[in-house]
């Protein structure tokens, strides 16, 4: 890994401070909205929007990271960095490790909102688990804003991935629970990998463990969405 | 380890129904300093892409230093300056060199690096708010840093002043002292007389001449006959025995001349002739007569 290159990627990001602080005040709002008023006294409520809205956030920053790439193309940087060793794997590698680095301000922040405003009472464990899952399962939405940030025009990327993101977000059971949807919903729920993520994070609620089934299902989705990305680095020699 | 560090061989590329580039044969010996000159659609960004990997040819191979393009950028052995675009505006000017530093194999120091491109007085000034001269230099120092065997300059003086200019061609100088294979695009013709060991020139994808200056100006036979001639007839001068071609600089007449000698006896005969120098014919008549005169046969 080249940590001079994914230094000065992350010194760009944060520079830039548009990804940073839209994927961290969304869920700050939304949680504060709804965990605050819309859900009551309910404390398994506030718990479920809190990881939920924390996953919305996480999600979110790491498929804005990866849609850099359209505005980087449009830019010629791409050209750029055909022209240096630099191996197409390194490059999504690197996209990868950033989207997971922006990831990590949203979920502090509806956690500690969480907390301080809505007193959500975990146990060590839980915090820790919760944590580790929604930052985590935003993975294979890193990889998916690889794949928007080659199929998209550059003037158009935040537009895309601003639909994709809340049609998943929303399909996912992210803003209302998949247990109260209709049955088609449901199963509709079940073929965006959001669910799963929404699965991974909140698991531990329940007792504490991580759910099993739902990891795989998030890593094969990084998988398909991480050669999707691969090969589109390498059909990509357009001149800017 | 093959002598030659570029092998173009039958190169050909079309865009619809232009052809671009037209089975191109280039070999560029290594340490060779050599200009691909030609004017603007003459295929010579097209010929660099496909010589970096960047295009693909309809048909035709690149070899650099026997390996794939693809093969000798991996290793490091090649540098390039692109001619516009490539860089990011959210980085500082130092930054951006550290980072072209970073991803090379074998880079040289970024410090010295920058003082030799001319971007020391800018290096902490984010790329987006600078001039397009600054940035050329910025992607000289990228291409300087990599440390290549083999440097390939698509136009590197678009949007410099003559100054800056002059600034990038001395570092040039440096540089290629030390043995660098170096091909540099170009549209300047003194560019390409004063740095170039070697002129390729190109016109319409098609190499119509290929040697040192001299060589190529010695393809143009013949002199110009320069001469204030009070009322001249141009006609008449035209008509002049060893005369070509006939044009008018205010006063001045010019004669084209491919036997000057004959030229000048009936010129002195039949005028009132004065301030006459004879000259022969330099790198801009040799590209017009190559290029676009040649295009109309």
């Amino acid at each position: 890994m080249n940590l001079t290159y994914l230094r000065l990627e992350a010194v760009r990001l944060f520079r830039n401070k548009r990804v940073v602080i839209f994927s961290t005040l969304m869920p700050a709002l939304l949680v504060l909205i709804i965990g605050g008023v819309s859900v009551g006294g309910d404390p398994d409520a506030k718990q479920y929007v809190m990881v939920s809205m924390a996953l919305f956030g996480a999600m979110t920053a790491a498929i804005s990271s990866g849609g850099t790439i359209a505005v980087e193309r449009g830019l010629g940087w791409n050209r750029t960095l055909r022209l240096t060793p630099l191996s197409p794997g390194a490059y999504v590698l690197n996209k990868v490790l950033l989207a997971l680095l922006v990831a990590v301000p949203p979920v502090i922040v509806t956690f500690a909102i969480g907390a301080a405003g809505l007193h959500v009472r975990l146990t060590a464990a839980e915090w820790v688990l919760c944590f580790a899952g929604a930052w985590l399962s935003s993975l294979p939405f890193a990889a998916l804003g690889v794949v928007i940030g080659y199929l998209a025009k550059p003037d158009s990327v935040q537009q895309v991935s601003a639909l994709i993101n809340l049609t998943l977000a929303a399909f996912g059971g992210l803003w209302v629970p998949v247990s109260l949807m209709p049955d088609f919903l449901r199963y509709i729920a079940k073929l965006t990998p959001s669910y799963w993520t929404g699965q991974v994070a909140r698991s531990p609620l329940d007792g504490g463990h991580i759910d099993t089934q739902a990891v795989i299902v998030l890593l094969g989705w990084t998988l398909v969405l991480a050669v999707i990305a691969l090969r589109r680095f390498r059909v990509d020699t357009a001149r800017a | 380890m093959t002598n030659e560090a570029v092998q173009l061989a039958g190169l050909t590329r079309r865009f619809g129904p232009v052809t671009a580039v037209d089975g191109l044969d280039l070999t560029i010996r290594r340490g060779e300093v050599v200009a691909l000159l030609g004017p603007n659609g003459a295929g010579k960004s097209t010929t660099i892409d496909m010589l970096l990997g960047l295009l693909r040819p309809d048909s035709g191979e690149v070899r650099l230093y026997g390996e794939s393009p693809a093969k000798a950028i991996a290793r490091g052995a090649v540098g390039a300056l692109m001619q516009t675009g490539g860089l990011l505006p959210d980085l500082t000017a130092e930054e951006t060199v550290r980072l072209a530093a970073a991803l090379q194999r074998n880079p040289r120091d970024v410090g010295e690096v920058i003082a030799r491109a001319g971007v020391a007085e800018f290096a902490r000034q984010r790329v987006g708010g600078l001039s397009g001269g600054q940035q050329q230099r910025i992607r000289f120092a990228m291409a300087l840093v990599s440390n290549p065997d083999l440097l390939v300059l698509d136009e590197p003086t678009t949007g410099m002043d003559v100054e800056t200019r002059r600034a990038f061609w001395a570092s040039m100088r440096e540089e290629t002292a030390q043995g660098r294979t170096v091909l540099f695009a170009t549209h300047y013709l003194e560019e390409a007389d004063d740095y170039a060991d070697r002129i390729v020139l190109l016109r319409a994808g098609r190499i119509v001449a290929d040697g040192t200056s001299a060589q190529i100006k010695a393809a143009v036979s013949g002199r110009t006959i320069r001469a204030t001639v009070p009322g001249a007839d141009l006609a008449g001068l035209a008509g002049l025995p060893g005369v070509e071609r006939v044009e008018t600089r205010g006063e001045q007449v010019l004669l084209h001349c491919d036997d000057s000698d004959a030229a000048l006896r009936a010129l002195l005969d039949a005028t009132t002739a004065h301030d006459i120098e004879v000259t022969s014919r330099n790198l801009e008549d040799a590209f017009i007569a190559l290029t676009v005169a040649g295009s109309a046969s």
